[in-house]
């Protein structure tokens, strides 16, 4: 197997408002596919950032639109790495009620997909608070083949 | 760059939906609000025409879920048709394709309705 080179950390700062979320996704997309997933890996790795971006927005924020979401990707040459950074209020992940979509309809929920899709999508999701601010972890990694962006195929796999 | 837009007919008592753009945190209101206008008018055979549907987010997913038991409740049903491959990913991924009938078009999408009530009943 081939040495998989790391990139330096790309680092993307957005208002706190929801309809910057699909620049969150596209920048995303695009920085997944840069790291040598294919298209549908990088769509379902654009989609768990996304989650992640409107948790902060909604709930460590409550909504409040002067505030900055900031995605730092790193391309660690076996997987990508999307840390998700907010200063808002800290939120317990693990208080969130398990989705269970055999009970959720019934239920009538709305709330808890996010977290969950991205526990699908992701090999890892991880939350941690250092220096007052809260950081969402966000690894994939990459499948055997994956050159990491230097010019091979894509990481054909998708969930 | 356009957002999303929801344009709705009716056919066969079938409500058509057509959900054009992405639905996220930002347009989901919109989308519920489509939704919600066929339920206020007590129909509930709806068919979301996902061919022009780029992207769905959980907030997407989740206005689907919040009303399915009241619309079965009722006898009707939503039913997705034409999604396209992103589309169709998601909705596995987490298993909804367990939940709701997806067809590949709207035209059997809404022939699944037939003798199902109000909506294009028998003959229809």
């Amino acid at each position: 197997m081939t040495a998989r080179r790391a990139r330096p950390a790309v680092v993307l700062k957005v208002p706190s408002r929801t309809e910057f979320l699909a620049v969150v996704r596209d920048v995303t997309r695009a920085m997944a596919e840069v790291a040598g997933f294919n298209r549908g890996a990088a769509e379902e790795i654009a989609l768990a950032v996304d989650e992640a971006a409107t948790n902060v927005i909604e709930h460590a924020y409550r909504r409040a639109a002067d505030r900055t979401v900031e995605l730092r990707y790193e391309d660690r040459g076996e997987d990508l790495k999307v840390d998700v950074v907010d200063n808002g209020a800290t939120v317990d992940p693990k208080a969130m009620p398990q989705v269970d979509l055999a009970r959720y309809a019934t239920e009538r929920r709305k709330g808890g997909l996010g977290v969950h899709l991205m526990g699908k999508i992701m090999d890892s999701v991880t939350f941690h608070r250092t220096a007052r601010r809260n950081v969402c972890c966000l690894v994939r990694h990459k499948p055997e083949g994956a050159a990491g962006g230097d010019g091979a195929e894509g990481a054909d796999e998708t969930r | 760059m356009s957002e999303l837009n929801v344009e709705s007919r009716e056919l066969e008592g079938v409500v058509l939906l057509y959900p054009k753009g992405f639905v996220n945190a930002h347009t989901v209101r919109l989308f519920e609000g489509e939704i919600q206008k066929a339920l206020d008018r007590s129909q509930y055979q709806i068919v979301v025409n996902c061919a022009g549907l780029t992207y769905i987010a959980s907030a997407g997913l989740g206005a689907l879920m919040g009303v399915i038991e009241e619309v079965r409740h009722n006898g009707g049903d939503i039913r997705l048709a034409d999604l396209n491959e992103t589309v169709r990913n998601i909705f596995e991924i987490l298993g909804f394709n367990h939940l709701y009938r997806i067809f590949p078009s709207e035209v059997e999408a809404i022939l699944s309705f037939r003798g199902e009530g109000e909506g294009g009943g028998p003959g229809a």
